[in-house]
């Protein structure tokens, strides 16, 4: 865990605690940025990095668990709540909405620094997820129209022949396609190719086994 | 001679005048025509007397000429005749000019025929037809005629024509002249007369002789015998009485007359005069005393007329009496005029003793003749009083002794001069007063101017000097207001003229009264053009012109130049005077000098329009009112905070306050807003109030507003002036503040120890989570390699004061319960339960649920923890509310009154009730779903330190009681 590539956001209003868990992140090694209330911290601009969000539940605009609803549309670094008094009501929803731990005062340093690091290492794995998926979809984007209508029914599974008589086209077009979208959606085979149009959420269009059975 | 030459007929004349030519032709000489001549110029008259002059002229021209023509004896012979005609002419011009034969042919004239008024003898000459006035010609042609066919005088009145056109009564006198000429031989009558006379005349032959005279003298006669029996009476005068002598003689009873009975003739006397008449007819018959009587007589024409019967008995030689004879006057005209003239002399005295006059005569002299009654009753006087012992005037009983002088010399001037008298002076009056009286008098001339008497009149004239005075008095008393007013009036004539300056007026403009060349309008005219300022003055004569024809009052400010030369500013002002018929008369004006009052006035604006400005750009919205909150007055700002001015909001049906509020103040604030301010305008009681108010883009600001009230020396408001600030900014803030507040205040006040725990926990926990992080922080910049001393340093700073913050605060909770332990003082109960009922209204308002507090009088202080027992009030209320929350509706009572040497204080809701009343105030025992069971438990704990008792019942109709005792005299009992 380095400092420089990630990033721990800390939203708490009382100062005191925020200068305390600066500093014990900043003697474990990890950057971070404090804010004082839930505005604060949607105000700002933020660094494109790994990054972790210690939530204060009690905040004095929104409370923490609202911010925590607020934001789970976009994409957000994962959430550590803190509480002056955790309840188990309020434990429960959050932890529910994707936060990854939930922490009453007073904390251990260990506790908190094991939520951070897993935190951090669930956001880089969320990021690089996204990452790829940006890639596929810039790939995706990159498709021909006709070859955007060949994906779905190769990766349904039809044989070239239906497909192309889905397309009402020959099968030797409908091969030079599919090639063309093997080659730029850069898969190395038939399954890979299914597997992408997979995590794109490609719907599978058409199945004649379906219909054949 | 003359006389009966005058009566000779024309032939003798013509006789007279052969014989003359005869002696003439043979004595051979003229002078025989002169008789002849003279006696044709008695006779003549009329256009024979202008023949005979002329042919008397022709005979002497042609004498003359012949006189020349012939010579000789020719001419001799025509001078003696021309010589001879101028003889005859001269005696004819004296025959002519005779004052006895003028007389003769006046006398002639007044026989003229009747029915023509130049028949009237009295009238004199130059009197002709036309002078009489034309109403009265044909009475006057009546009366002539009259007179003229009877003979009997004739009294008559006509208006005659003056020189001077004017007409004058006049009375004519006509009386008859007679020239007697007795027809001797027929007094005996004929045998055919049978009617006149009777058949025998008996004795009375002598009677009726003497009858016939009068008859040929007087026209009506008659004559009986000596025992009344008529014997003649004049045709005529039967005829007019329609009686004969047989009608006459009638005898109509038994008796004869002589012996009183009743015979013809008295039939035709009027009933009231008949037994008078026949008494001294027979009274007459008897002695031969002469009949003179009067009486009426019926004529024929149905008329009685007063008639005067005169008669006289004839007697034998022997004395004794043959018959009577005599005559009637018909006197009627006498008598109604005498009638008339009694009636009118009284009625004239009448009227002179009534008219509201004094009237008085006296003669030429000056003596005193007549005083009317009036005069008498009014003054007292009498003739003797007012005369001096010799018989002359004596005004000293008459008049006030201030005039005795005047009153002489006035008095014996006018007697002799005969200049007409006119005198006021105080007259005595019968009660001893004096009273202003006027006194004229003018004398009564005869023909010649002289005085035949005085006639005077005196005219009280009190009332009418004393009236005058009283004028002239208020006329001064006038004179001096208009001079003395301090304002300059004029008059002006319709035309503009001015007529009429007052005192002041001229002294301010310093007119020159002495100069008389000039009319007082001319000089009023040029010094009022000269005084107009130069620039004042072309509007000033605009509008005077355009008043003056138009008529419509003149008010005007304008700048005037006094007498020193110094310019004076005026405030002008005229009316006109408009007579019946819409015409103006006058017109009175009135200046006023307003200089002094334009400088303050000017000085005035000057000031109003710094404080305008002061209050037009002070950062305040300012307004102001009327008496009864009707707004006047908006300063810039605030009509800019609203964007509208002061009448843009009027509408009908509803006050511009009314209406101006219900367009500016939230709706959520105008209920209030109305009823305070309604308040403050019927108290006259400052205003204050914070209300959102709506600004010109709609949006409700904040803002404060004070009102209070402007009165007068008098105490009464004379308008409301108004503030108002923008204060959102502050309002926002003590929001904030507020509701900060609100929530420390109901932690403290109404938490439950749940509420206080977490409360405390966080307030601990935070810095501790702090020293917590810190020290791990701490710790590892220790083991790093190599370690961060510096660092740690800083860290173990924070650390120690973060542990020491949280030890502040559990200090801090540890000094609130020490604290509150220690706060006991008198309190009343009555008052707390007021502050927990507010602080739980809004909360019961929320759950629609009300909270009815009844507090007995008088309760005693008691010595507690105020606010411990409002926090047990609001655990027991909010409880009771919560209790009712199912029936979302309800009641809850809370009541504390006296029990014995307690004050008992209850919470009744109208929940579901308690099921185990006891078992409510163990701790952890809640029915809530989230309750901590801790509330009702430190109730009780505190109740208890308090000395009291808190337990818990069911109502007998349903809900619970939360019961609490507090003793009056409270044990100190710190320590539990």
């Amino acid at each position: 865990m380095t400092s420089d590539d990630t990033i721990v956001f800390i939203v708490d209003d009382d100062e005191a605690l925020r200068e305390a868990l600066g500093e014990l992140l900043a003697a474990n090694g990890v950057r971070s940025v404090p804010f004082s209330s839930a505005g604060d911290y949607i105000g700002s601009s933020k660094p494109d990095l790994p990054a972790c969000l210690i939530l204060d539940v009690e905040l004095p605009d929104i409370n923490g668990l609202e911010l925590q609803r607020q934001i789970m549309q976009g994409d957000h670094p994962p959430i550590v709540f803190i509480t002056g008094h955790g309840d188990i009501p309020s434990s429960v929803r959050a932890i529910k909405h994707g936060a990854v731990d939930f922490l009453t005062k007073p904390f251990s340093d260990t506790a908190l620094l094991l939520a951070i690091r897993s935190a951090i290492a669930q956001d880089r794995e969320t990021r690089a997820k996204r990452a790829e998926l940006t890639l596929l979809k810039q790939r995706y984007h990159e498709l021909s129209p006709r070859e955007r209508d060949v994906l779905p029914l190769v990766v349904s599974g039809l044989l070239n022949k239906q497909a192309a008589a889905e397309l009402g086209i020959s099968e030797v077009t409908l091969q030079i396609h599919r090639r063309n979208v093997m080659q730029k959606m850069a898969a190395s085979s038939l399954a890979d190719l299914v597997r992408i149009a997979e995590r794109l959420e490609i719907p599978i269009q058409h199945s004649r086994r379906m219909g054949g059975i | 001679m003359i006389a009966a030459l005058h009566r000779t007929p024309p032939i003798l004349v013509s006789l007279a005048l052969a014989v003359g030519l005869l002696a003439y032709w043979l004595a051979g000489a003229t002078i025989g025509m002169l008789a002849p001549l003279g006696a044709l110029f008695f006779y003549a008259r009329g256009y024979l007397l202008q023949s005979l002059w002329a042919g008397l002229f022709v005979a002497f021209a042609g004498a003359a000429v012949t006189a020349v023509l012939y010579p000789d004896a020719v001419r001799e012979a025509a001078l003696s005749f021309g010589a001879s005609i101028a003889v005859a002419a001269c005696i004819g011009a004296l025959i002519v000019r005779d004052p006895s034969r003028r007389g003769a042919r006046d006398a002639a004239a007044h026989r003229q025929a009747p029915g023509h008024p130049g028949g009237l003898g009295a009238v004199p000459d130059d009197v002709a037809e036309g002078a009489i006035h034309p109403d009265d010609r044909a009475a006057i042609a009546q009366a002539a005629a009259y007179a003229f066919w009877t003979g009997v005088p004739q009294v008559t009145h006509y208006r005659l024509r003056q020189p001077d056109g004017s007409y004058r009564c006049t009375e004519l006198r006509a009386e008859p002249g007679y020239g007697v000429s007795v027809d001797v031989d027929a007094m005996v009558s004929r045998p055919d007369d049978h009617w006149t006379v009777a058949e025998s005349l008996g004795r009375t032959a002598q009677a009726v002789q003497a009858a016939k005279v009068i008859e040929s003298l007087h026209g009506k006669a008659w004559a009986f015998d000596a025992a009344g029996k008529f014997t003649y009476v004049t045709p005529a005068a039967q005829i007019a009485i329609d009686m004969a002598l047989e009608d006459l003689n009638c005898r109509l009873g038994e008796r004869e007359f002589i012996d009183g009975g009743e015979v013809g003739w008295m039939r035709g006397v009027h009933p009231d005069d008949v037994d008078g008449a026949a008494a001294t007819l027979r009274h007459c018959l008897k002695t031969g005393e002469p009949w003179n009587i009067e009486y009426r007589m019926l004529r024929a024409t149905g008329h009685y007329v007063w008639h005067r019967i005169s008669a006289r008995p004839t007697r034998d030689g022997e004395g004794h009496i043959t018959g009577w004879f005599g005559t009637s006057i018909d006197i009627d005209v006498y008598k109604k005029t005498e009638a008339a003239l009694r009636e009118r002399e009284k009625h004239l005295e009448q009227l002179i003793d009534t008219v509201p006059a004094m009237i008085w005569s006296m003669s030429s002299e000056g003596r005193p003749i007549y005083l009317n009654r009036r005069i008498m009753e009014v003054t007292g006087a009498t003739l003797d009083t007012v005369k001096a012992p010799d018989g002359a005037l004596s005004l000293k009983k008459m008049i006030h002794p201030n005039f005795w002088e005047l009153a002489e010399q006035t008095f014996t001037k006018s007697v002799m001069t005969g200049a007409p008298y006119n005198i006021k002076y105080l007259q005595h009056r019968a009660g001893g007063t004096y009273r202003w009286t006027q006194t004229r008098a003018e004398p009564l001339r005869d023909e010649a101017g002289k005085i035949l008497r005085w006639y005077g009149v005196s005219v009280d004239i009190h009332d009418l000097i004393t009236t005058q005075t009283e004028l002239n008095l208020r006329k001064q008393e006038l004179t001096r207001l208009i001079d003395l007013v301090p304002s300059f009036l004029w008059r002006l004539t319709p035309t503009g003229a001015p007529n009429f300056f007052n005192r002041r007026f001229i002294d301010f403009l310093g007119i020159d009264e002495s100069d008389h060349e000039q009319s007082e309008t001319e000089r009023y005219a040029a010094a009022l053009k000269a005084a107009i300022h130069p620039d004042d003055a072309s509007r000033v004569w605009a509008e005077i012109k355009d008043c003056l024809s138009t008529g419509r009052p003149y008010a005007m400010r304008y700048r005037l130049r006094r007498h020193d030369g110094v310019y004076r500013w005026m405030d002008g002002r005229a009316e006109p005077l408009l007579g019946d018929d819409g015409s103006i008369i006058q017109w009175y004006g009135l200046s006023h000098d307003i200089d002094d009052q334009l400088r303050v006035e000017e000085a005035l604006r000057e000031s109003e329009r710094s404080l305008r400005q002061l209050v037009e750009t002070l950062p305040a919205l300012i307004y102001c009112a009327t008496p009864n909150g009707e707004p006047i007055y908006r300063s810039e700002k605030l009509r800019e905070f609203l964007g509208f001015g002061l009448t843009d909001k009027d509408e009908d049906g509803q006050t511009r306050l009314t209406g101006t509020l219900d367009a500016i103040i939230h709706p959520d604030d105008l209920p209030d807003v109305k009823e305070k301010y309604g308040r403050s305008l019927a108290t006259g009681a400052p205003y204050a109030m914070k209300h959102r108010l709506r600004r010109a883009d709609g949006e409700y600001r904040w803002v404060e507003t004070r009102t209070a009230a402007l009165r007068n020396a008098e105490g009464e408001i004379v308008q409301w002036n108004g503030i108002c600030f923008e204060i959102e900014d502050q309002v926002r803030a003590q929001e904030a503040l507020t509701l900060t507040q609100e929530r420390l205040a109901r932690a403290a006040q109404a938490a439950s120890l749940a509420e206080l725990s977490a409360s405390i926990a966080h307030e601990v926990n935070q810095p501790l989570a702090a020293v917590v992080a810190n020290s791990h922080a701490c710790q590892r910049w220790l083991v790093s390699d190599p370690p961060n001393l510096e660092r740690a340093q800083k860290v173990i700073e924070r650390i120690i004061r973060d542990a020491n913050s949280a030890a502040d605060v559990v200090g801090r909770v540890r000094a609130l319960f020490r604290q509150t332990a220690q706060a006991r003082i008198p309190y009343r109960i009555d008052a707390i339960l007021f502050e927990a009922r507010d602080l739980m209204m809004e909360e019961a308002a929320r759950r629609r649920m009300r909270i009815e507090v009844e507090v007995e009088a008088d309760l005693p202080s008691l010595e507690l923890d105020h606010i411990q027992i409002q926090q047990v009030l609001v655990n027991l209320i909010r409880n009771g509310l919560e209790a009712m929350e199912p029936a979302r509706r309800g009641v809850l009572r809370a009541r504390t009154l006296r029990a014995g040497d307690c004050v008992r204080t209850e919470v009744r809701d109208t929940g579901m009730g308690l099921g185990a009343p006891d078992k409510v105030f163990e701790a952890f025992f809640s029915t809530k779903p989230n309750g901590m069971g801790m509330g009702l438990a430190i109730s009780r704990t505190i109740i208890e330190t308090h000395g009291g008792r808190l337990w818990a019942e069911n109502n007998q109709d349903g809900g619970a009681a939360f019961i609490f005792t507090l003793p009056v005299e409270a044990k100190a009992d710190h320590d539990q």
